[in-house]
């Protein structure tokens, strides 16, 4: 008895190389970035202060973009919980074989790169592209629409390549719900509908809480995906800290702008653990 | 099943993650580790630079493409350490901030045999140009029936929403803004005039591509119509037999030296002086100037041939005619310049 306590003290243990790996390569590289936001002069000459928070704060235009970027989060995000939901719900009732045929098919995004899904999206959305080759030729439209460098076709290129952060917390989820809650509650009288937002839907929160900050903050961060279906016309955070830290080589300014950045995404991704916990307790008592 | 695909992912990833551990060809004797230019440069670096240097020196070479400056970022993360490569390439403004940068340093002529060859102009203090680039207009001829002659073209009402550009994050798309400052009579010390232009391209734009590499893929896609584009890139495109025809315009064609360096704290700083003076090499030259490359020589023992002769020079007096800018006053103006750019092209 003594000896399995003690194993189970001991168990913390385990956890230790990937601390000293976050350690080492991610709270330290944090910490530096933090400090050299602090850095007043760009050529980073040791003279400390808020100028870079200042010089962004007092920029409209810096604003605007933290604001757009945030919003196409949002957007996205809503649009993979739209389709992701119902794909999820699927996969957690179809049979076994079936259902490993379709997590192949939402993982596979995942498998390639993302700047190669990224062009695949160019040719799919140009103005020469398959989309609107097809949209002409059927008479729907006489011109090309404008999707490539809008921010529709960044939505939709967002909402397909992070799928699978969406889908997957949310199969997990709903394959633990207990199918007996949903016939007890039909067998009580509920409509299928009624069913689904009384039992299934609060059940399946945790999943949809995961899975949105997951989705969320790729979408706002994906530089890739915002940059080559963007465009320059379209500026979002991240490759406003690009512009600084490479082209510019204003390392405090662009570390500022991403530390400004990441507050806000924290912000939201804590409201969002915030409004999990709620649940869970109305839930759970 | 899934729990397959899982497992065999982690697999993929931890051996990637292996490979991408192992310094490259950490076992082969003697390896420089040079940074290109992607694209086109990397290709004509690989197949002409690579092997010419292997045969006269022994040693490999691994080429990484990489952006002008993000090898300035990448040196200056390392500053104090080894070098993570030892040779630079970079264009004359990332060039200038690179010295002041204290990343790159004083080239030896005594190390460089093939450094007298080359136009007293191209002798650089911290490293030799290896070509000039020339900028002008690209378009499809297929679409464009008028060839174009200026940058006025751009205006014309007929390329409504056909028109591309790059942001100032490329040379190609700052020259193109410092010459239509120049056209319009201002200076690098003033870029109203410029702003106030571009303001009425707008309607024009199909696309501000973000960066260079994106910006080829634009032509190749019937994304744009007509744009500015690097002389050299566009007859490449040509010659792969994307519709593309590339112009000279009549105000002068707005040109920048490219340049190579030895960077400080190189690790094989013999070989990186060997590779560059190789680049330099009238074998090396004349090999790049034929199609589909069309590099532009610096090397004096090197006459302009092909496109080079029939498009930008005869001699080497053309290229003293072309447009040049002040990179230095670039450098001080061109963090304003972005977040003006940034502001005025937002949609």
């Amino acid at each position: 008895m003594a000896g399995a306590m003690e194993k189970k003290s001991n168990e913390w243990r385990l956890a230790l190389p990937l601390t000293l790996f976050f350690v080492v390569f991610f709270v330290a590289p944090l910490f530096l970035l933090i400090g050299i936001s602090f850095q007043a002069e760009r050529r980073m000459t040791g003279a400390l202060g808020l100028n870079q928070y200042t010089a962004f704060l007092g920029d409209r235009l810096n604003l605007e973009v933290l604001g757009d970027t945030l919003l196409l989060g949002v957007k996205a995000t809503l649009l993979c919980l739209i389709f992701g939901y119902p794909l999820a719900w699927l996969i957690a009732r179809v049979s076994a074989r079936l259902q490993a045929l379709l997590i192949f098919l939402v993982i596979l995004p995942i498998v390639t790169s993302v700047v190669v899904r990224t062009f695949a999206w160019i040719v799919i959305l140009g103005r020469r592209g398959i989309f609107n080759d097809a949209i002409v030729a059927l008479g729907l439209s006489p011109t090309p629409l404008h999707l490539l460098f809008s921010e529709t076709g960044v939505v939709i290129v967002l909402t397909q390549v992070q799928m699978p952060l969406m889908v997957l917390p949310l199969v997990t989820v709903l394959q633990r719900i207990d199918p007996n809650l949903a016939s007890a509650s039909q067998a009580l009288g509920a409509s299928a509908w009624r069913t689904f937002f009384k039992i299934t839907l609060p059940l399946s929160m945790p999943g949809i809480i995961a899975g949105v900050i997951l989705t969320y903050t790729a979408c706002v961060t994906a530089f890739v995906t915002q940059s080559l279906i963007g465009g320059s016309r379209l500026l979002y955070m991240p490759m406003m800290i690009f512009q600084q830290a490479m082209d510019l080589q204003n390392w405090p300014f662009a570390a500022a702008v991403s530390v400004m950045f990441m507050i806000s995404v924290l912000v939201i991704v804590g409201l969002l653990v915030a409004l999990s916990r709620s649940r869970a307790a109305q839930l759970y008592g | 099943m899934f729990d397959i695909s899982r497992r065999s992912l982690l697999a993929g990833a931890a051996a990637a993650a292996g490979t991408s551990l192992l310094p490259s060809g950490a076992f082969a004797a003697e390896e420089l580790v040079a940074a290109t230019f992607g694209g086109t440069w990397a290709n004509v670096h690989k197949q002409i630079l690579a092997p010419y240097f292997t045969k006269k020196t022994g040693a490999t070479v691994a080429q990484s493409p990489m952006l002008a400056t993000a090898q300035i970022a990448k040196l200056t993360a390392a500053k104090g350490g080894p070098a993570p490569f030892d040779v630079a390439m970079l264009d004359e403004g990332p060039a200038l901030e690179a010295i002041d940068a204290g990343v790159i340093a004083k080239y030896d002529a005594s190390k460089s045999p093939n450094f007298a060859s080359l136009n007293k102009k191209f002798q650089g203090e911290y490293g030799p140009a290896i070509t000039m680039q020339a900028i002008g207009i690209a378009y499809n001829p297929k679409t464009v029936k008028a060839p174009p002659t200026s940058w006025a073209d751009l205006w014309k009402p007929e390329y409504k929403g056909r028109v591309g550009i790059t942001s100032l994050a490329s040379t190609l798309g700052l020259a193109f803004l410092l010459d239509i400052n120049r056209l319009e009579g201002g200076t690098e010390a003033s870029m109203e005039p410029a702003f106030k232009k571009l303001k009425t391209l707008l309607p024009n734009l199909a696309a501000v591509s973000a960066n260079f590499g994106a910006h080829g893929a634009l032509f190749q896609q019937g994304e744009v119509d007509i744009g500015v584009q690097n002389f050299k890139f566009a007859e490449e495109l040509k010659a792969k037999g994307v519709p593309i025809e590339f112009v000279r315009v009549s105000t002068g064609t707005p040109g920048w030296k490219t340049t190579m360096h030895v960077v400080n704290g190189a690790v094989k700083p013999d070989l990186a002086y060997a590779y560059i003076d190789s680049q330099l090499s009238a074998e090396v030259q004349s090999a790049m100037q034929k199609s589909p490359w069309n590099v532009i020589p610096t090397n004096s023992k090197v006459p302009y041939e092909g496109l080079v002769a029939s498009k930008i020079a005869k001699t080497p007096a053309d290229l003293d005619k072309m447009v040049f800018f002040d990179w230095q006053k670039v450098n001080k103006g061109r963090a304003d310049w972005t977040a003006q750019f940034n502001r005025e092209i937002r949609v």
